[in-house]
């Protein structure tokens, strides 16, 4: 009797059939593969920073049993795809999270501060609650032209964060830089570009993602847009990988792909050496995610005088800085940021310089840099350093 | 019991910083600015929610304006609402606060059995927080304004509400039927549920009034029952920002900055 009054304590699990079903339909079955063994929990980079990680494990299982999760660690994922990496089943983990988060926005239970990032993309277009007329300020003295297909090759599409953001800005101005001195002929969409809709994607809204992706990927299509670059692996990832059922006829990659592709074309040279020694940032977005180790290395490489030196974790291994997965608009802890960690590995390299190639890790790891206080040396985005290269 | 009835007023308004002041006749320009909900008004819009979830009911959204706030007002519907009351009609035009609210009340009373009004604390354009006191003073019911929080007795009919004061707060009871002001950005409004998307796009969902069906006295509607005369109007000058930026110790940058700020501001 003891023993029963004690059980009755814990909260009692109640499977539910119509979720599983649910789980099962948004992820094409992703969890049933999982055989519990509990290598994402052990790999999931919130074990380096918090006495109790993630359970990665558990929430699986929850999914597969159609469980619903209740102590908010669904929230906490940044979508980096580290356990992915290492899931001897292959199960696609961040699939399964992001459907969990579905179910979690139907069942009204979405984390707070999330709804409000969902209204900021519906009124403003973008997720940081700026007025949509002031998307392209930051390229008033650029006089970047207005893209048109007949006259340009490729229309660089900047994405929210690096409009926005004064840091992020930054790398969209010395992007604009490097393509001019590469002759390349480009054009923007100014105050019309629409917001790609990645922050809604990644925090599991799937019917208003699907708005969204609908009514930008018409906005595309209406511009004639068939080659597209943008600054942020977020950016490129949904547009390569998440919309295609919405579009057809244009095909993204990112800066550091073009940029690539122009120097083994010959079209892009850099002249000004540099003497740095630089260690470099795998997107979670452009290296796992989308397999993308090369081209940013080779670019650091073709800069005469840049030496690459790796950190301890890298290309797939890379520490995710903590930005993705919706967690650029929560709040981390101080002592629970994977950028800390990252910096202080950066740093041990002995480099002079913490290359990355997207505005979350940029912005992230700066900021850790910030609280560091270290002197000499710097974050900077891919496209800064070969800006000043040029 | 009978169900709890709930009327949120939900005003659409242009986003602020498209708004443009003619430097001729200094009237507003807003034919070219985007529209959204008056953002004070999904705060209300949360409240008129969480109290359905709360005690049940029904909500009815009322609105005065022009046909094209229809959209937007389906969003605010697609939050969780039940219906929405448009109050449209060329005479309604030029309204100031007093004729505003005549005319929402008249819609209250087309609705009938209300008994909870709620509204956002303001509107984001005209900003004289005198449209929820207006309903209650035609109506002759209480009011309850910038309230954070509220519970319903539905035994008792009262509604009991807090509201931020300086250095505390104070607990408010008022009975049913009555008018609240929620004070703005006290909870975080929820985005839309997408399984009412749809359904919120219905034609049905829709009322609209004019002045006849509301049975509205001309000289209380429109430019006519508007005593306000706008004799005026001024641009605030635009702040440059110097970007100084103060380097040194903590110490010293204290120093300096208490320097300046004697300098310039005569502390």
């Amino acid at each position: 009797m003891a023993d029963f009054e004690q059980a009755t304590d814990e909260e009692v699990l109640l499977i539910d059939d119509e979720l599983w079903e649910q789980l099962i339909e948004l992820t094409d079955g992703a969890a049933a593969l999982c055989f519990q063994c509990g290598v994402c929990t052990a790999i999931c980079p919130w074990g380096l920073v918090r006495q109790k990680p993630l359970s990665v494990r558990t929430l699986m299982r929850q999914a597969q049993l159609g469980l619903q999760e209740k102590n908010g660690s669904l929230w906490l994922c940044t979508t980096c795809a580290q356990c992915e990496a290492y899931c001897p089943r292959g199960v696609n983990i961040v699939d399964v999270f992001r459907s969990l988060r579905t179910v979690a926005w139907e069942n009204r239970n979405p984390e707070k501060g999330l709804p409000s990032l969902m209204w900021s993309i519906f009124w403003n277009d973008n997720p940081w609650s700026q007025p949509p007329t002031q998307r392209a300020l930051w390229a008033n003295n650029l006089d970047i032209p207005i893209f048109n297909p007949q006259e340009h090759e490729v229309m660089l599409y900047i994405g929210c964060t690096s409009s926005y953001d004064q840091r992020a800005q930054k790398i969209a101005s010395a992007l604009v830089h490097i393509l001019r001195g590469a002759g390349v002929e480009f054009g923007f969409l100014g105050e019309e570009e629409p917001c790609c809709g990645e922050a809604v994607l990644s925090v599991g809204h799937k019917h208003y993602f699907e708005e969204v992706a609908a009514k930008t990927a018409q906005v595309f299509q209406e511009r004639g847009v068939t080659q597209m670059v943008t600054i942020s692996p977020h950016c490129y990832d949904v547009f390569r990988n998440h919309y295609p059922p919405f579009s057809n006829g244009f095909q993204p990659l990112h800066y550091t792909q073009y940029l690539f592709n122009l120097i083994s074309e010959g079209r892009l040279q850099f002249m000004k050496p540099l003497d740095l020694q630089v260690t470099f940032q795998d997107p979670c977005y452009l290296g796992r995610i989308n397999q993308e180790y090369q081209a940013p290395r080779e670019i650091l490489k073709s800069i005469p005088g840049v030496e690459l030196v790796e950190m301890e974790n890298s290309a797939e291994d890379a520490l995710c800085c903590g930005g993705g997965g919706g967690r650029m608009w929560l709040e981390t802890p101080i002592g629970e940021r994977f950028s800390d960690l990252r910096v202080e590995q950066a740093v041990q390299t002995g480099a002079d310089i913490l290359a990355a190639a997207c505005p979350f890790c940029v912005a992230c790891l700066e900021d850790s840099l910030k609280v560091r206080k270290t002197e000499n040396f710097e974050v900077r985005d891919i496209a800064e350093i070969a800006a000043r290269a040029l | 019991m009978a169900e709890l009835q709930i009327v949120v007023c939900v005003k659409v308004v242009p986003k602020p910083e498209e708004i443009r002041v003619d430097p001729e006749t200094h009237l507003l320009e807003r034919t070219n600015a985007r529209s959204e909900i008056n953002p004070p008004d999904m705060n209300a819009m949360e409240m008129a929610l969480s109290m359905k979830d709360r005690y049940g009911g029904r909500i009815s959204l009322l609105s005065m304006g022009p046909p094209f706030f229809e959209p937007n007002l389906r969003v605010a519907l697609a939050m969780g609402a039940d219906h929405i009351y448009l109050l449209s009609d060329p005479a309604f035009a030029g309204a100031d606060t007093l004729a505003t609210t005549y005319t929402l009340v008249q819609g209250i009373r087309k609705i009938g059995d209300v008994d909870v009004i709620l509204c956002g604390e303001e509107s984001s354009d005209g900003a004289t927080g005198q449209v929820p006191p207006g309903l209650a003073e035609w109506l002759n019911i209480p009011q309850l304004t910038l309230l954070t929080d509220v519970s319903i007795d539905q035994t008792l009919r009262t509604a009991r509400g807090r509201r931020e004061i300086k250095g505390g707060y104070e607990i408010l009871e008022v009975p049913l039927p009555c008018v609240i002001s929620v004070k703005t950005a006290c909870n975080e409004p929820r985005f839309m549920d997408y399984r009412l998307r749809s359904w919120a796009l219905e034609k049905d969902r829709l009322t609209v009034w004019d002045a006849g069906d509301l049975d509205a006295e001309p000289g209380h509607i429109g430019l006519t029952g508007s005593p306000t005369i706008v004799t005026g109007l001024a641009e605030a000058p635009y702040r440059e920002r110097r970007r100084e930026f103060l380097q040194g110790s903590p110490g010293e940058v204290v120093q300096e900055l208490a320097g300046i700020l004697r300098k310039e501001v005569e502390v």
